[in-house]
């Protein structure tokens, strides 16, 4: 049962995070009155791409043709590392709260690597502004995620995801506090709304989207999937460690059904929440989106210091 | 107008004839600085356009027009130099910036060498061109194709440690015009910004020598797809003013309500896009879809979504019975009371204001000296509007209440300028069809024209002032027409406007000018 489970938990992630993505942007389309296309569009657009031809520069080294595998296959670790559905895999090497988010900082270094690699400007900027962001957000990214660490006394995730009661215990408003600390770096890392528009075709606003912009093909199907894992990586993070309710704590069929079941309805609420955002508000002039961080830093830091107090 | 005062305070001008509107003097070479000095500081004329002609036909030279407006007295004056046994003429740039771009094309597509002038680099022909070949002297036919030239184009550098340079363009991702941008920056910020141009042009001028009437009409609908009824309208208004016809008041009307739909429509979309280049989608797709009612309308009356093919030389080719006049009003209502309901919102959204407002800013100096039109002068607060200062067709029998302007000159006050325009756009459509008098569509115009005359004409388009030059030769053909689209005068602005701002936001300024390369590149 446990290596059944297992590849569940390994596959998980690849497999239902298209379905976010394509979710997010029904979502939109609905709220401008649009049809918008079928959730699963996504999947189509990657199943078409691994299907295309590939065109790569004949200035592009070896970094260019290896990051998409590097960037995909980190996606695919750490999804598989993370607390989803079931509590059960605590044992595991790489479910560290440090490890989980420097092998996602390894995975987005190759990014920007490869954005700068051939050569063109548009990757350059982009490559300068992801690494100006990711610099920023990483302060509040460990902060907040040790703030629930250090309320249950564990780095390791997957015990953070089992103490059902991490929001009742007092603990409520640093708990909180951090969540939406979380959230802010959560956006900034995948490149949402108010830090990046993943819908934009102009290529100077561009951040994640100009990095990728030389790719094509099988290597433009890893990226586009990989940063649909890392959006569903971290709002199952928030989801599971903030909200840690219906995770299953044993291996039973029902419990890990329901586990599956909530953890796919948290993160549609999650999806709900940043499709609203990029509905309602405009993007961030570039030179705001410091502010926006340290602001999630300095929650972080109260929701720390409310622990000691307690 | 009167033209004695102008030549008592000026005797080097020789006054030639009026014609129409248009006063025509002739000014010797040596003297044209100072002449242009008086004209503008002292008289307050105010510089439209400038062109030349290839006369060598008839008298052996080139004229060099500069073109200047009268707006207290609503009429033109055309100043001419005359170019024999020389190519070379005096450059007026580095005093006035204004005619920098024209002379710049005089040389490129005459021949003509602006003695004095800093920067000669061919301009709209691209390096592919041989630069010994002037497509619009007469002796060379249209259908000539010159062999590929190898030429070199050297763009401005900006040195210095850490600065780089970001070419945009031609081929962009979205679906636009072509056009390459050549930013330097340091850091996110924009340190130089020089547009390279000219990916689009067609040869217009040279076509307009060569194609039969009808197809000149069609031709200038062609200049800017967006503005297809205004540029039409303005060379039509041109041939009317040439054969002394004068279109019936209905067509006046008609010709208003056209002209004001083709504005709704595009500030609509421009709303919508500046909202969107924001990443405000509620907005943007909201704006798109009551452009699109517009268009319809606009579908439903004449057949063609974009207006083409109604001006005629005399008149119009559709007309609006009773049962559409009341459906009009219907429609432009409820559009109404759906646009107030979207600006509510976007005025409300604290995160939209933020990236409008001060960014992009034009201030209201350089666009005087760079003679800025239409809604980037309006925008910085400069009373510009030719449907005020030198009304045509109806527009001085309806009330056009004010110039709509803003103050600011920054993104936000180009997006209100438009949103202010929507508003009396659409007052001024239903003003129109409650009154639109009787009459018939099409006054015949006279088939022989003038003998070596020219004329000039102006129309507001959404943009801003469309400018039509006519010349006539000695047989009374039409020898030369010089379309002027708003576009060519406010791209020079562009490089000015985002000094300073960062490269994120240049999009969203672009989008505030959203200025046709078509209509540039000709």
């Amino acid at each position: 049962m446990i290596i059944f489970i297992g590849i569940i938990q390994a596959f998980f992630v690849p497999a239902v995070s298209p379905l976010f993505i394509g979710l997010i942007k029904k979502i939109k389309a609905r709220f401008q009155n649009r049809q918008g296309a079928s959730v699963f569009q996504s999947y189509r657009d990657i199943w078409k791409l691994l299907h295309k031809d590939e065109v790569i520069s004949s200035d592009a080294s070896w970094i260019f043709r290896l990051a998409p595998f590097i960037v995909f296959i980190v996606t695919v670790i750490v999804g598989a590392s993370i607390p989803l559905f079931t509590t059960v895999f605590k044992q595991l090497l790489t479910s560290d709260l440090l490890i989980v988010i420097y092998t996602l900082a390894g995975g987005t270094f190759f990014l920007a690597l490869a954005g700068l690699d051939t050569g063109s400007a548009f990757g350059g900027f982009a490559s300068s502004r992801e690494m100006t962001i990711s610099a920023l957000a990483e302060g509040s990214f460990v902060l907040s995620l040790f703030t629930v660490a250090l309320i249950i006394g564990s780095t390791n995730l997957f015990v953070i995801a089992d103490s059902k009661n991490i929001l009742f215990n007092n603990f409520f408003l640093p708990t909180i506090l951090a969540f939406f600390s979380f959230f802010i770096v959560m956006l900034a890392e995948s490149g949402r709304f108010p830090f990046d528009n993943p819908a934009t075709h102009l290529e100077l606003t561009m951040i994640h989207e100009a990095m990728i912009l030389e790719y094509s093909g099988k290597r433009l199907a890893l990226m586009e999937w990989a940063a649909a894992n890392k959006f569903f990586i971290l709002a199952a993070l928030g989801a599971n460690l903030f909200f840690p309710w219906g995770i299953a704590q044993n291996l039973n069929l029902l419990p890990v059904a329901i586990g599956v079941i909530v953890v796919l309805v948290k993160i549609i609420i999650m999806c709900l929440v940043v499709a609203f955002i990029e509905s309602v508000t405009a993007k961030f002039r570039f030179f705001r989106l410091p502010d926006l961080l340290i602001t999630s830093i300095v929650l972080s830091a109260v929701a720390i210091s409310l622990i000691q107090k307690i | 107008m009167n033209q004695n005062n102008i030549t008592q305070d000026l005797p080097q001008l020789v006054f030639v004839e009026t014609f129409g509107q248009t006063a025509i003097f002739e000014a010797p070479a040596e003297e044209l600085l100072n002449i242009t000095r008086v004209f503008r500081n002292d008289k307050n004329f105010r510089f439209v356009s400038m062109t030349a002609t290839d006369e060598r036909s008839s008298w052996g030279g080139f004229k060099v027009w500069y073109i200047f407006s009268v707006p207290k007295e609503q009429g033109f004056i055309a100043l001419f130099i005359k170019l024999k046994d020389t190519e070379n003429f005096p450059s007026l740039s580095i005093d006035f910036p204004d005619t920098w771009n024209y002379e710049r094309k005089i040389n490129t597509f005459f021949g003509l060498t602006p003695v004095g002038h800093p920067d000669l680099r061919p301009f709209i022909l691209h390096e592919n061109w041989p630069a010994d070949i002037f497509p619009l002297r007469k002796d060379f036919s249209w259908n000539t194709k010159p062999k590929i030239a190898n030429g070199v184009y050297n763009f401005q550098e900006v040195g210095g440690e850490g600065v780089y340079e970001i070419p945009v363009g031609p081929i962009h991702a979205g679906i636009i015009e072509p056009g390459h941008f050549r930013f330097s920056v340091a850091g996110e910020e924009i340190v130089q910004l020089e547009p390279r141009l000219g990916f689009t042009h067609k040869g217009v001028e040279k076509l307009f020598e060569v194609l039969s009437m009808d197809d000149k009409v069609k031709l200038s609908e062609k200049i800017s797809g967006d503005s297809s009824f205004s540029h039409s309208l303005a060379f039509c208004q041109a041939l009317e003013q040439l054969a002394n016809t004068k279109p019936t008041e209905r067509v006046d009307y008609l010709r208003v309500i056209f002209s004001e739909l083709e504005r709704l429509a595009n500030h609509l979309g421009d709303i919508g896009a500046i909202m969107l280049d924001a990443g405000f989608n509620f907005g943007g797709s909201h704006c798109a879809r009551l452009r699109e009612t517009v268009m319809l309308v606009s579908e439903r009356l004449t057949g063609n979504r974009f207006l083409r093919g109604l001006n005629i030389p005399g008149g119009i080719t559709k007309d609006i019975d009773d049962q559409e006049r009341v459906r009009i009003v219907r429609n432009l209502e409820n559009l109404l009371k759906d646009f107030s309901e979207i600006v509510k919102v976007a005025e409300n959204s604290a995160s939209l204001l933020n990236r409008l407002k001060g960014t992009g800013i034009l201030s209201r100096s350089i666009a005087e000296s760079y003679g800025a039109v239409g809604i980037a002068a309006k925008a910085t607060g400069l009373k510009r509007d030719v449907r005020v200062e030198f009304p045509y067709a109806a527009y001085d029998k309806l009330i056009l209440e004010t110039i709509e302007i803003e103050v600011d000159g920054d993104v936000y006050a180009r997006f209100y300028v438009r949103i202010k325009e929507v508003r009396a756009s659409i007052r001024l459509i239903i003003q129109a069809l409650q009154v639109l008098p009787e009459g018939a569509l099409v006054n015949e115009i006279k088939k022989t024209l003038p003998k070596n005359t020219v004329t000039v004409s102006l129309v507001e388009g959404w943009r801003g002032e469309i400018v039509y030059f006519v010349t006539t030769d000695s047989e009374g053909k039409i020898d030369r027409v010089a379309p002027r689209d708003p576009s060519f005068v406010n791209w020079s602005l562009l490089g000015q406007v985002s000094l300073g701002n960062v490269v994120p936001d240049f999009p969203l300024i672009n989008k505030s000018f959203n200025l046709s390369y078509s209509g540039n590149d000709l």
